[in-house]
């Protein structure tokens, strides 16, 4: 096999292995709802800072 | 009492059975996400890594980040994901394409109204030039008196949308902090939550400022005009922010006061030309107007379709895609067009296939009056737990006339009269104001032309507009036999009435007055009432 083929092969060995890898981590987050668990777990941190902010309060 | 055909699905769903497993009373969120077999989880897979690429491209960009700290509902948009898993309970095949389709678009569609407003906003972007080509209107207002503008140098910005109104689809708590400072400033608590939030929020400062101008519409309700001058005060008194009050005849269904409306949307038209410097265009305004019919033809369709023994779109999702492209839209941008034709075809492929979202359709439902539906997956839930379709929903049923969309000079005068009615029927107002005929009759009708023996009422606790009517559907629906069901609960304020609240009165009328069994037991009881 010439040493332009056996690169290409590795080449695209790594694309699929990338793209695998990507599939497996974000399917993973995705269907146990990671993402969303994370936020909530923000949540309480941005309230207070939002509570912190000073603000005009005018009627 | 009238009864209808029980449809029978007689494909076995792919993936679990049911969606109950999700729910976890310990977590704000969901527990998982549903198994909806190989090719319908690949496809929701797909669109939640849409929406991160949507969110992400968002908060690429520094100034939205100054603003996500700036702005306490900006809270609500981590929470973009838990809002569409609300609208895809149950979902395969097409219905789920549907969904997606709608509101993965009103979705990018609002995160491109926070950019605009952060872009101009005088505390995160501060860039001038755009925020003088900007006009501020509500989130309760058609924009047809935009319709003219060029859209490259005059910029709509439907400021509480973003705000208050799609916040809250994604977070079932956000507006409380709102509603408790307005409430604090001496605002009585039985006033609609929604324009209550939205003086709340004027009152705290947590409005985007820009624009050259603003335009307010008396839209529906005590507590809308009461909101608008709270929020109108602070535009131009502290801000300098001149706002147009576009006043809006109430009883549109009377031929003489179309004069009136046309006067008035005139007068807008000017005053917008006035304060940006731009002038209205008449080719911009009639090709609107042919993207406007488009729509409206698409929605009949749609309609159609659900007035069969097989509904496709439905829930609210078409609720939400009919607002945002009724109202927000109006025609002007073209991107809709391509979205209804898209949502059309999927309708009708699933209609040729005899899709159903459910293993049974008992009850074929109009959902009537002022809905909360958007922060619950009540209407899914309803066709999940009980086989009740709800084929449409009130702020769904709009017009369906054609307007004048050829340039002539008779067409140039009845623009006015054409952009006035719109204005006069749009959502919420064309139902709630007008008269029995439009609120009773029209149900009535559309009970016939779709087959439906079940009305479900909401009845909103803090809408005066319909309190009055209570007696008078309970007589009619009895004088035509159909079913009338009353829901009731607090719009946007949860601490009234909590979601298992609002399903308990779904699930009490169904056991002891239809006498009836759930479809699927399991989802009887949700415990969702701390979910976001």
């Amino acid at each position: 096999m010439s040493k332009i083929a056996r690169t290409a092969g590795k080449v695209l060995l790594g694309i699929v292995a990338a793209a695998l890898s990507f599939f497996i981590v974000t399917f993973t987050i995705y269907f146990f709802n990671l993402d969303m668990k994370a936020t909530a777990m923000l949540e309480p941190f941005f309230e207070k800072w939002y509570d912190k902010l000073e603000r005009r309060q005018y009627i | 009492m009238k009864t209808v055909q029980k449809v029978v699905n007689p494909v076995r769903r792919a993936g679990e059975q049911s969606p109950a497993g999700i729910y976890d009373e310990n977590l704000k969120v969901r527990k998982r996400r549903e198994w909806r077999g190989v090719k319908d989880t690949f496809y929701d897979y797909t669109r939640w890594l849409y929406l991160v690429s949507v969110l992400a491209k968002f908060i690429a960009v520094p100034r939205n980040i100054k603003g996500f700290f700036r702005y306490r509902w900006m809270m609500s948009y981590l929470f973009v994901m838990h809002g569409m898993d609300k609208f895809t309970i149950g979902l395969r095949d097409e219905a789920l394409r549907i969904a997606h389709t709608s509101f993965n678009f009103v979705i990018a569609d609002v995160t491109q109204a926070i950019a605009n407003c952060f872009r101009g906003d005088r505390r995160v972007g501060n860039d001038k030039k755009y925020s003088d080509a900007c006009v501020i209107t509500d989130e309760n207002s058609m924009v047809t008196f935009m319709m003219g503008f060029d859209t490259n140098k005059v910029h709509t910005i439907l400021r509480e949308v973003p705000t208050m109104f799609a916040s809250n689809i994604f977070h079932q708590f956000n507006v409380m902090h709102y509603l408790d400072i307005a409430q604090q400033y001496g605002i009585p608590g039985d006033v609609c939550p929604m324009p209550e939030a939205e003086a709340g929020i004027s009152i705290e400062d947590d409005f985007c400022v820009l624009g050259s101008c603003a335009v307010q519409n008396n839209t529906t309700c005590d507590g809308s005009l009461m909101g608008n001058g709270i929020i109108a005060k602070r535009l131009e008194r502290e801000y300098g922010i001149p706002t147009f009050q576009l006043a809006t005849p109430l009883r549109h269904k009377e031929p003489d006061v179309l004069d009136y409306a046309a006067e008035e949307i005139k007068k807008a038209i000017a005053f917008v030309e006035e304060h940006t410097g731009v002038k209205w265009d008449w080719d911009i305004y009639f090709n609107a107007a042919k993207r406007v019919n488009d729509a409206t033809r698409c929605r009949i369709a749609q309609m159609e379709i659900n007035s069969t023994p097989y509904p496709q779109f439905f829930g609210a999702a078409f609720s939400l895609y009919n607002d945002t492209n009724y109202m927000g839209n109006s025609g002007r941008n073209a991107d809709f067009v391509t979205i209804d034709h898209k949502l059309l075809e999927l309708a009708e492929k699933g209609y040729q296939a005899k899709r159903m979202y459910a293993k049974e359709y008992r009850h074929r439902c109009i959902v009537w009056g002022v809905q909360p539906q958007y922060v619950i997956d009540m209407l899914y839930w309803m066709v999940q737990c009980w086989g009740v379709v709800p084929l449409t929903d009130m702020l769904s049923v709009i017009n369906t006339d054609m307007i004048a969309d050829e340039d002539t000079p008779e067409n140039r005068e009845q623009a006015y009269r054409d952009m006035a009615m719109l204005n006069m029927e749009m959502i919420m107002r064309n139902h709630t104001h007008g008269g029995y005929k439009v609120l009773l009759d029209d149900l009535w009708d559309l009970c016939e032309k779709m087959n439906a023996d079940i009305v479900m009422m909401w009845e909103h606790m803090s809408c005066k507009a319909l309190t009055g009517m209570h007696g008078m559907f309970e007589e009619q629906a009895r004088e035509r036999g159909i079913h009338i069901m009353w829901v009731s609960h607090d719009l946007c304020d949860p601490r009234v009435f909590t979601r298992q609240a609002i399903r308990d009165q779904v699930n009490s009328y169904m056991r002891t007055v239809m006498r009836e069994e759930p479809l699927d037991p399991a989802l009887e009881i949700i415990p969702d009432n701390e979910a976001y």
